[in-house]
């Protein structure tokens, strides 16, 4: 019976989790388009606002180390060290993936290992789309900030792009798993009737049922009439979901999964980091274009660290949530197939406000 | 064990959620000194932006121009980037909000005049001028105008020295400036108000600098 409850609490705390992300996200979608200068709100403080103090404070700091580094060599150890932890901090901020990493993994049953991979392909990637956005605009061409700011533009609009088609491809197959299980749910046995008389609705009751085969009958139900010899059709091996993990969709798991994670990559790495870009720039005005390289690179590592951290952070709920679920497979596996249909929605939800220009991700100053 | 799921998953949530609430990325800095310009009858015809780019950010937007000296743009070669600056900012509203005896006034201003930028090749900063004309001159005890990026990836400060100034002004006008940060950080940040979904839009408002002009 504790498990029973400890299973409720997490559906229940689960759900308000999604509800909460969802409603978090339309309400920045509604604020920020209020009017500019209508609102004085409460001033970020606590942990963002010292984050958001330390940035400012390293990226400073940037300029001066790239300037050293002309004359003195060892000048650029400092840039790379506080390169480094301006990525850390730097990437608290919007713009570097985070949301859409942690609510892909979300979505999908994956690994910690793979969520780290994820974060630091797609910082690596962002790197070098700075890189090469420079190159290409400042040096090849020697076009101006505008057109700097202009071709950034262009790649945001398609990374936003790829965000908003990952997000529907990842509800078109969570929602369908989703729907399955929906549907099997019911479908388990007739006697709902005599449940909803003892007050369990038809999800609750079935956890009861799921759980007997599955394990030792330690609950103290004894007000209920089935047990042991019950006829269940509910059995671990005919139900859409296993015991330890929900079988996910055949090909998550295999090659095309790694293509899907490559998707979520490039969707989320394609648009460089504004600060990289003008770091580049700076340190090319300076005849110093290596050093800037090397620092985006390293705030790229930074950047990584971050990600990599909430994102598994994610799948460490998840896979506890999912271990929970298990030992209760009816409303639990479908809390969490509620769950993945959430954080698919939110991906996708990200990435049409991105799109929209509803939320600013980032901007290149005033151009 | 449900209660510390609960609290992982929480804090999983507020941190996918909360950084990109807190839209807190400032990439530019801007030291401000600024004008509010009187006509002969005593009321405020513009304010007069004076607005000096950090080193970063100047080599930024100086990025591509044609310059015959290196290290240097004069007047002629920076005006390119002078119109495409001050059209640009017409989306942000020039990011200056008027206040008139304590109520705001929506589009307050007309077009940008007397726009040009500067460029110091000593500290290598590039400094953007340009005059806010008020749609109707403003004769009031009380203007406010507070300078700020809304979404914050602008981050305005005054100068040090005289960072407002009245120019032509009756005699018993005051200026007063209010800097609510330290050097790059709000010093009026509220701890008990840490809730980051609070502070959304509007964040860059908290770093709002105001200028109060009072008129007795």
């Amino acid at each position: 019976m504790r498990r029973g409850a400890a299973a409720r609490l997490l559906s229940h705390v689960m759900l308000v989790g999604t509800i909460v992300a969802l409603g978090m996200l339309a309400h920045e979608a509604f604020a920020q388009t209020a009017p500019l200068g209508a609102l004085r709100q409460a001033p970020t403080g606590g942990l963002f606002g010292w984050l958001l103090s330390k940035q400012a404070l390293f990226y400073r700091e940037l300029s001066g180390l790239i300037r050293a580094a002309k004359t003195d060599g060892s000048a650029v150890w400092g840039l790379i060290g506080i390169s480094f932890i301006y990525g850390i901090f730097h990437a608290a901020g919007p713009g570097h993936g985070k949301a859409v990493i942690s609510s892909y993994l979300l979505a999908n049953q994956e690994t910690w290992r793979r969520g780290i991979a994820l974060s630091f392909a797609s910082a690596l990637l962002q790197a070098i789309t700075a890189v090469v956005v420079v190159a290409i605009v400042a040096i090849l061409i020697g076009a101006t900030a505008k057109a700097m700011g202009d071709t950034v533009r262009v790649i945001e609009v398609i990374s936003y792009a790829l965000i908003v088609l990952v997000g529907a491809r990842l509800l078109w197959v969570k929602g369908r798993a989703f729907a399955y299980t929906w549907r099997a749910i019911p479908a388990d046995n007739g006697s709902e009737m005599a449940h909803a008389l003892d007050g369990h609705v038809p999800c609750t009751h079935h956890d009861h049922a799921a759980d007997q085969p599955l394990h030792a009958h330690d609950h103290d139900h004894h007000a209920h009439p089935h047990g042991y010899g019950h006829d269940h059709s509910d059995d671990a091996s005919v139900l859409p979901w296993g015991h330890a993990h929900g079988p996910e969709p055949q090909e998550l798991a295999g090659p095309g999964g790694w293509r899907r994670g490559l998707s979520a990559i490039v969707a989320v790495g394609l648009r460089p980091c504004s600060g990289a870009i003008i770091v580049l720039v700076f340190a090319l005005a300076q005849g110093l274009f290596w050093a800037g390289v090397a620092s985006t690179f390293v705030m790229g590592v930074g950047t990584a660290i971050t990600v990599a951290a909430i994102a598994t952070l994610a799948v460490g709920a998840k896979t506890v949530a999912n271990r929970i679920a298990a030992t209760r497979a009816g409303c639990g596996t479908l809390v969490l197939r509620g769950v993945e249909v959430g954080a698919a929605i939110v991906v996708t939800l990200f990435g049409v406000l991105l799109l929209t220009g509803t939320i600013a991700s980032e901007r290149m100053g005033m151009f | 064990m449900a209660r510390r799921i609960g609290v992982l998953i929480a804090t999983t949530v507020g941190l996918l959620a909360a950084p990109s609430l807190a839209d807190a990325h400032p990439h530019v800095w801007v030291t401000m000194t600024e004008e509010f310009v009187y006509a002969p009858d005593g009321s405020v015809t513009g304010v007069r932006h004076a607005w000096t780019f950090d080193d970063m950010f100047s080599a930024y937007a100086t990025q591509g121009l044609e310059q015959k000296t290196k290290g240097q743009f004069t007047r002629e070669e920076l005006e390119p980037l002078a119109k495409v600056n001050v059209e640009s900012l017409k989306e942000y509203a020039y990011f200056t909000y008027a206040k008139v005896n304590g109520k705001r006034r929506r589009d307050a201003f007309l077009d940008p005049v007397d726009y040009y930028p500067d460029y110091d090749p000593k500290e290598t900063v590039l400094t953007l001028h340009f005059t806010l004309p008020f749609k109707a001159p403003v004769k009031a005890k009380a203007l406010d105008v507070e300078i700020y990026d809304p979404e914050f990836f602008i981050d305005f400060g005054f100068a040090d020295k005289d960072p407002a100034r009245l120019v032509g002004a009756p005699a018993q006008c005051a200026v007063a400036v209010e800097k609510p940060r330290d050097d790059f950080f709000s010093a009026s940040v509220r701890l008990d108000k840490s809730m980051a979904w609070e502070a959304n839009v509007g964040t860059g408002a908290n770093f709002a600098n105001r200028i109060s002009v009072t008129c007795p």
